[in-house]
């Protein structure tokens, strides 16, 4: 795996980001699993704080994030920022955690909208947690990563905290995972997916909760034909690694899985998911 | 003095109400939007009503066995497809998700035979397949579960994640929105020519899901959010109309695969319908809304093109296509209408 680390040094740009492929424009996502990458290593000091100055330089006047320079509206990877600058730029953290405090997905209070929803969707619109941009309504990855960058900056207790929780356990599918944001379309189930359905299972396991829900999403995350790309085994491997279970499988098919430049897919911001696992 | 009323005067008085009532009327429906927009988007319509009708090419394909380069060969000749001679060219197929069962993305097939009609025959310059998936962040599981990578990997041809593709700020020219720019990624901004290669299937929100649904995928995940859910809430229709508008690659083809397409609960979860039919054009609209009559609908009862055709970005008028190659009539279905949401 330090053949990742090295595609991961290789790739940083000259602003101090990353991007999501090797040479491109930076971004805040992958630049913030990056640096929690390489937190973890004690031989990329350099890397750490080029990272960090990149992030603090792209922090906008109300606090949040966007998701590149170009973008002029924080929006939901102010929970990435917040994440991994939480423990050495807690001032820039706090002024994140204060955007996200202030951003929610649209509530929907209309009790016959409600009940339209209710129809459609399978889900209980009064409850929200993060959207993707503001305006517009919550989702479980933006949630899940909210809920986790709170938790790295020990903000446990806050209603928005409770509420998110709520909603996550709300858009459960019934037979476990986690989609997108609705466990069911108009006719059909939806499909759970990994990325959705590993991240709100970190983000309830860092608040203490354990029910019926996250069980059943551990079984599907758990199921030999549930993952076959280097995006989905990153993901696992990254939840298996938080409850400290067992990661020989995990390991040994992401390195059938990684490419001769050491990278999972070209992809940095899936290398630096899988480094982040492995503790390189 | 005299207290009737003259003839003229009265005549005079109805033409004043009737002037203040058009007026309001139009200020009424116009409020929304601003009333320079709405006579910009008038009268483009109307000037698109005396312009010469537009061509769609229909081809009879049986199955995805059938012989799919000969089909394209012949309909990108009958459409008058643009000259892609050593052009960048985008692919843009649907790939919104793989469900067992569900028809719901662009066969492989398909955009196999386009890419080596383009490469061999046409002999573009380069051509890549790009999409910027909505229900799941990973393009990878969905290229494995439909074919797609072996299919690419077979054929030398790259894959642009279009989630995640550098971004460039485009400038809305329509204002149907309310936005003024769109972020879309440089892999579509710098190409020679973008060809949206969709299903053939009905929409939940949009009654059908076409060439100009498909462009949905180019705008990044990252920024919309996944499933872009933002665009919805600009309004579907408008936000669809100022794609179509502001598309910035100079040269577009639409090819759409309707040898099997999908009815009902689109666009995930409906059935699968043997159509077999692939048709495309180069105005978008004319060939959604030739899609929608192959299906069996009226395109003027389809919100989304009646309001684009009304701003005059393209046809749906019958009068307004002239259709090329197999026949419609032999060709036409009648798939069962989306659920309304």
């Amino acid at each position: 795996m330090s053949r990742a680390l090295e595609f991961l040094r290789a790739s940083q740009n000259a602003d101090g980001g990353w991007g999501y492929k090797n040479g491109g424009m930076s971004f805040v996502e992958p630049t913030a699993a990056a640096l929690l990458a390489f937190s973890l290593d004690a031989n990329s000091n350099t890397q750490v704080q080029r990272a960090r100055a990149f992030l603090k330089t792209l922090q906008r006047q109300d606090g949040g994030w966007g998701i590149a320079a170009p973008d002029d509206e924080s929006g939901w990877m102010t929970a990435w920022a917040v994440w991994a600058l939480a423990s050495h730029e807690p001032a820039a953290a706090e002024r994140g955690v204060g955007w996200l405090l202030q951003n929610a997905g649209i509530r929907v209070a209309d009790q016959k909208q409600v009940e339209g929803v209710k129809n459609v969707l399978h889900i209980d619109a009064t409850i929200t947690g993060w959207a993707w941009q503001p305006g517009d309504a919550a989702w479980i990855f933006p949630t899940a990563l909210s809920l986790l960058a709170l938790h790295a900056q020990n903000v446990r207790e806050h209603p928005r905290v409770q509420e998110s929780i709520q909603f996550l356990l709300d858009r459960a599918i019934s037979t476990g995972g986690w989609n997108i944001g609705n466990p069911f379309m108009v006719t059909g189930s939806l499909p759970p997916t990994v990325e959705n359905t590993a991240l709100a299972l970190m983000a309830l396991d860092a608040f203490g909760i354990e029910n019926e829900t996250t069980r059943r999403a551990q079984n599907v995350l758990a199921q030999e034909n549930f993952t076959h790309t280097a995006f989905e085994w990153a993901w696992r491997a990254w939840y298996w690694k938080t409850i400290h279970a067992p990661l020989e499988r995990a390991r040994a098919t992401l390195e059938t899985l990684q490419r001769a430049d050491g990278s999972f897919d070209g992809n940095v911001f899936t290398t630096a998911l899988v480094a982040l696992t492995f503790d390189i | 003095m005299n207290r009737n009323l003259s003839r003229r005067t009265l005549l005079r008085l109805a033409l004043g109400t009737g002037i203040l009532a058009g007026g309001a009327v139009i200020y009424k429906q116009t409020e929304s939007v601003g009333l320079d927009k709405w006579l910009r988007w008038m009268l483009r319509g109307q000037t698109a009503r005396l312009a010469s009708p537009t061509r769609v090419a229909l081809a009879t394909v049986p199955s995805y066995d059938a012989d799919l380069l000969g089909a394209i060969r012949a309909l990108w000749r009958d459409a008058n497809a643009p000259n892609l001679e050593n052009a960048r060219v985008v692919l843009k197929p649907n790939l919104v998700d793989s469900i067992p069962g569900r028809p719901c993305f662009t066969a492989p097939q398909v955009t196999r035979a386009l890419i080596q009609f383009l490469r061999d025959e046409i002999q573009v310059k380069s051509v890549v397949v790009a999409e910027g998936t909505t229900f799941r962040r990973d393009p990878h599981a969905i290229l494995l579960e439909t074919g797609y990578r072996e299919m690419l990997t077979q054929e030398r041809i790259e894959f642009v994640d279009l989630n995640y593709d550098d971004l460039v700020k485009i400038p809305l020219r329509g204002g149907y929105a309310k936005m003024d720019f769109l972020f879309m990624a440089r892999t579509v901004v710098e190409a020679d020519a973008l060809i949206s290669l969709p299903k053939l299937k009905t929409h939940h929100w949009t009654r059908i899901s076409g060439s100009i649904k498909n462009l949905f995928g180019i705008v990044p995940g990252v920024k919309y959010g996944f499933p872009k859910n933002t665009l919805h809430i600009h309004g579907i229709d408008a936000f669809l109309a100022e794609l179509l508008d502001s598309l910035p690659t100079p040269k577009r083809f639409a090819l759409v695969d309707g040898i099997v397409g999908l009815q009902g609960d689109g666009p995930l979860f409906g059935t699968p319908v043997a159509t077999g039919a692939l048709l495309g054009g180069g105005d978008f609209l004319a060939v959604d809304a030739t899609c929608a009559r192959l299906m069996g609908f009226d395109p003027a009862q389809i919100e989304i093109l009646a309001f684009m055709a009304w701003a005059g970005l393209g046809q749906i008028e019958a009068a307004k296509i002239e259709l090329r190659g197999a026949s419609l009539d032999e060709l036409q279905k009648r798939y069962e209408p989306a659920p309304r949401v």
